[in-house]
């Protein structure tokens, strides 16, 4: 927008909203400038490593079943041998634990290694400026196609940039849905085109929002709506390796001629080239401190790097190092030992044991389930023999990975039993199945209202595999 | 476009956490609509489920964002 900017005593009076929405409506596209190094190769094996397992992971099998599916329709996410089923949500909140504290863990150590290296936001947001870049050309080059005027030249790359990104969109939200509705049925779906309307619907989402957050929104996502990039300080201590740009050893800055010892000309190593500012994602100098917009990314230190190598200066004019390391001069050795510190250590503990306990947890969970319901409809009733028949549903669910036979013995009440005799179930690998028990007591057998009995699970083929539950008998007043 | 987002964003973050719980809690299977057991498949279930977290979160969102305007926003407006 080109509305003339509120003068400054304007702006201070109701700042907040002016401010924000200022800064939102006059964001200045940033042409970044691709950048290649060290960090820059980090980056990269990140990329791929992500992408592999996200892209790839829905192709994979196992035991004749998708291996990672969240499967809405039967309520049960499979990960391999694993399967969580609603009554394991237990471990869904250890899950959640574990995640904030390694990225406490981790952003204690070296601030924001998430975001720079493994946030999908920062991942697709380099496949998309990959794309842009060998479509459209450089970054100069894509500021020069910007402002020209429409041309078929334009008009192709523009559709060839949008056409390629639209596809990797699709595919990804094709992906993401594959995580919750089955591959093999998605395929089909897609090969006649006769996709569910809401597998559709969230292919079409999906897609839609990283084709927005990878190609439009960018550096903006991570400014104005990532949660993380507000409170990342606080976790954040004068021993945390941070990006910096070693203010003492560049300043003050200045152009020279190269083999010119900056010392005789009263300058320091910056050479105000400015390619720091050109390779920021998000648009910033580093040479102005730290700021809560820099995710970290590490690109400053690369292109730096490479101007340092061209002046024959020593690399690390911009580096990961601590506020105290800079502070008191320190080397390596110190910056290794302060990552030893009570906040990492007490960081690094309970990830421990939240982990353990995650472990222990799923190593220990109970191969059989059972759940018990009283038949609501029919409460008791009176069968011929002066009997009393209650009727239950078993929900048994079996965890292990094989199918197993199940049978069924009743206790607590003289003369209780199942009518038709104990019975056997057949249910399948991770997988239940209901059955319907009619259980006979004699009339005279109990108080009248409720009993307790108990309801006794067995595996035929491993007796010491088995289940007591616990429910009532009613019988007539 | 700020507003939009303000409105959008936090109130579709809070609805997948919504989401998350609730059917981590409630099978859709015992879901009642009307009296009727909501016989849609699941997907829809989920997805009309998520949607209407998303609504009522959004609601919250622009409610708030109404009631924030300042004296200065209002008078200027009139
Ligand atoms: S890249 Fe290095 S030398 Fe160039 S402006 Fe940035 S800090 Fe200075
Ligand atoms: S300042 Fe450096 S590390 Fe921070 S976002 Fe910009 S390029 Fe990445």
């Amino acid at each position: 927008m080109s509305s003339p900017s509120p003068k400054p005593q304007q702006a201070q009076k109701s700042k907040a909203p002016q401010s924000s929405d200022t800064l939102y409506e006059s964001r200045k596209k940033l042409y970044v400038r691709a950048v290649t190094g060290v960090f820059a190769n980090w980056r990269w094996a990140l990329v791929w490593i992500t992408q592999i397992l996200f892209y790839g992971l829905p192709w994979l099998s196992w035991n004749d079943r998708q291996a990672v599916l969240f499967h809405l329709a039967e309520r049960k996410f499979y990960i391999f041998g694993t399967v969580f089923w609603p009554q394991d949500v237990f471990f869904l909140a250890i899950l959640l634990i574990i995640s904030a504290y390694a990225l406490f863990f981790f952003t204690a150590i070296a601030g924001r290694l998430w975001c720079g290296y493994a946030c999908p936001q920062t991942v697709y947001t380099e496949i998309f400026m990959w794309i842009e870049q060998k479509i459209e050309g450089d970054h100069i080059r894509r500021q020069k196609l910007d402002q020209a005027p429409m041309s078929a030249n334009k008009l192709f790359r523009r559709s060839a940039k949008f056409l390629v990104w639209g596809l990797v969109a699709l595919w990804t939200g094709f992906t993401f849905v594959a995580y919750f509705s089955p591959t093999s049925e998605l395929l089909e779906a897609a090969r006649t085109f006769s996709f569910g309307p809401w597998e559709l619907f969230w292919i079409l989402f999906y897609g839609a929002f990283t084709f927005l957050f990878a190609g439009v929104l960018r550096e903006q996502v991570c400014k104005y709506m990532c949660p993380y990039a507000r409170f990342q300080a606080v976790m954040f201590d004068p021993d945390t390796l941070v990006i910096t740009y070693d203010e003492a050893r560049g300043e003050p800055r200045g152009v020279r001629k190269k083999g010119v010892d900056p010392r005789s000309l009263g300058k320091g190593d910056c050479i105000d080239c400015g390619i720091c500012v050109q390779v920021c994602p998000t648009g910033i100098d580093i040479r102005d401190g730290l700021q809560y917009e820099c995710i970290g990314c590490a690109a400053c230190i690369d292109a730096c790097d490479q101007v340092m190598d061209k002046m024959n200066y020593p690399r690390g004019l911009i580096r990961y190092t601590t506020e105290n390391a800079l502070k008191k001069n320190w080397g390596n050795k110190e910056i290794v030992a302060h990552v030893f510190r009570p906040r990492t250590l007490i960081y690094g503990t309970v990830l421990a044991v939240v982990c353990l306990a995650f472990v222990w947890g799923l190593a220990s969970r109970d191969p059989l389930r059972v759940d018990v319901i009283r038949d609501r409809a029919s409460l008791a009733r009176e069968v011929e023999g002066g009997q009393i028949e209650n009727v239950y549903r078993l929900h048994v669910m079996n965890m292990a990975e094989s199918t197993r036979t199940f049978t069924f013995e009743v206790s607590g009440l003289p003369g209780v039993k199942i009518a038709g005799g104990p019975p056997r179930i057949e249910v399948g690998p991770a997988s239940t199945q209901s059955v319907t028990l009619q259980v006979l007591v004699p009339y005279d057998a109990g108080k009248p209202g409720s009993n307790e009995i108990e309801f006794l699970i067995t595996a035929e083929d491993d007796p010491s595999l088995s289940l007591r539950e616990e429910t009532t008998f009613l019988l007539p007043r | 476009m700020l507003k939009l987002i303000q409105v959008l964003w936090p109130s579709f973050a809070v609805a997948a956490l919504a989401e998350a719980v609730f059917f981590t809690v409630i099978d859709p299977q015992e879901l009642y609509l009307f009296g009727q057991v909501v016989h849609y498949g699941a997907l829809a279930t989920y997805s009309i489920a998520f949607l209407g977290f998303w609504l009522v979160c959004a609601a919250s969102s622009l409610s708030t964002l109404f009631l924030q305007r300042s004296a200065a926003d209002i008078n200027r407006r009139n």
